[in-house]
């Protein structure tokens, strides 16, 4: 079944890996686009924020292109945003890999490095388990691909949870903000349907509520 | 919680040349073994973990526009992959991050200009900064560094070579033994040993041919194993191979 919900809105800061995502939507069947500024950008629809990238870096860039605001903005208003990976820790409160840097604050805590007694980055697919799993999150893949060498710690906002020398949140939720560590759209096809269906999820609640 | 260790990936090499995915022995000879796209749609379904494309071409002749293969393949996969051949500049690396490659392998590149992997790590973070090494036996024993496509011998030994790159930022190492690479002899665990005690992610890479060389491979320390041709021509099935690793202990991503 089709509905005319507004698009997914990924936005392109230049360090993220937008194919990846973008392939994974396209297979999913989601309309998407995908904007690099502020302007021109649709005033509804789920914001997807990509990540690879230094914590620094992505944030000046999403400043530079007027998305910083436009995500801030997104927060207050309870706009639907989902962070992948550096996404997930550029909505948090800041990062060790950026000291004095503040993130969007979606999300409370600092990101701090993995520990030293494993290998760094957490590279590879983990197994996650659910904690305050708000009811319009799918069922989540059992193995998610992980890339990464910081991460948010446990927390009460803390939505699903994996293990690297230390607990860590693999996924928070807070309101209409939702960040995944993992990256589900490269964790096999079970973690492309969670993608597709979270955004659908989000969509419909959206839909509801307007 | 469990505390539940990352899984071991099994990972296809796929060699490209002018497009096409090709494997030799010893880095010549080289065999065409087929379109990249399909391939890559093949191991998706059958459970690999994860792919990496080299451009083996690319080094000696000059940089290849790859751009539409690695779009192809990153629309069709829903698996990690890492590209690498030729890589030189940043900018390298971001076409290649903008076609859909999750990560980028550099080799000769850093070895030319040391602070390649760091200025790479500094923009696009070490997580997609794969420190490729391609590693011979000296008759005394070391292990040496070889670059452009293994023709060249370094004054780097592979275990120096891979603390600095780890050092430097780099957020995993692509190790290959250009003595085993295409034999189904088996992975240099002596090398192998000499490495994965840096920090990051190693890959075992160059040798293997049966079961029992990629279960060796993790057991010296190898967060993953990485074949070619093996899976290629179906000599291994990779539903097979995750069964008897499960059955042997180490943790795989099993469907």
């Amino acid at each position: 079944m089709t509905t005319r919900s507004a698009p997914v809105v990924v936005l392109d800061y230049g360090a993220g890996n937008l194919a990846s995502l973008a392939g994974a939507l396209e297979r999913e069947s989601l309309v998407a686009v995908v904007r690099d500024s502020a302007a021109s950008l649709p005033d509804a629809g789920t914001l997807v924020l990509p990540g690879v990238g230094h914590f620094r870096a992505a944030k000046e860039a999403l400043v530079e292109r007027g998305l910083w605001k436009v995500l801030e903005d997104a927060i207050v208003s309870g706009r639907p945003v989902v962070g992948v990976c550096l996404g997930l820790q550029l909505l948090a409160e800041g990062s060790e890999e950026a000291p004095g840097e503040r993130g969007l604050g979606a999300f409370r805590g600092i990101c701090t490095r993995l520990p030293a007694s494993v290998k760094v980055p957490h590279m590879g697919f983990s197994e996650v388990e659910a904690r305050a799993l708000p009811d319009y999150v799918p069922p989540p893949p059992r193995y998610v691909y992980f890339v990464h060498s910081y991460a948010l710690p446990v927390t009460e906002e803390t939505a699903l949870v994996a293990t690297h020398g230390v607990d860590f949140s693999a996924a928070c939720a807070k309101g209409s903000t939702f960040g995944i560590q993992g990256h589900p759209e490269r964790s096999g096809r079970e973690g492309q349907r969670f993608l597709g269906e979270l955004l659908r999820r989000i969509a419909r609640r959206e839909e509801a509520r307007s | 919680m469990r505390a539940s260790r990352v899984a071991s990936r099994i990972i296809a090499c796929l060699d490209v040349k002018e497009g096409r995915v090709v494997k030799g022995t010893r880095f010549e000879n080289l065999r065409d073994q087929g379109d990249p796209v399909e391939l890559a749609r093949r191991y998706d379904e059958e459970g690999i973990d994860e792919l990496v494309f080299l451009d083996i071409s690319a080094t000696n002749e000059g940089r290849k526009a790859r751009a539409a293969w690695v779009m192809a393949v990153a629309k069709e996969l829903s698996i990690p992959f890492t590209v690498g051949g030729g890589v030189s500049r940043p900018e390298d690396v971001r076409e290649l991050l903008r076609s859909g490659a999750d990560k980028v392998a550099i080799n000769s590149a850093a070895v030319k200009n040391r602070g390649l992997v760091e200025e790479c790590a500094a923009i696009f973070g070490s997580q997609c900064v794969v420190l490729a090494i391609d590693g011979k036996r000296d008759p005394d024993g070391e292990h040496r560094v070889y670059v452009n496509a293994g023709k060249t011998p370094t004054d780097l030994l592979v275990e120096a070579w891979a603390r600095e790159g780890v050092a430097r930022g780099a957020g995993e190492i692509l190790l290959t033994s250009m003595d085993r690479d295409g034999t189904r002899e088996g992975f240099d665990l002596e090398m192998l040993a000499k490495v994965t005690p840096v920090s990051a992610p190693v890959i075992a890479s160059g040798g293997a041919g049966s079961m029992d060389h990629f279960s060796d491979a993790l057991v010296a320390g190898a967060s993953a194993v990485l074949a070619a041709s093996l899976f290629h021509e179906k000599i291994l099935e990779v539903s097979a191979l995750k069964a008897f690793l499960a059955a042997r202990g180490h943790t795989v991503r099993l469907p």
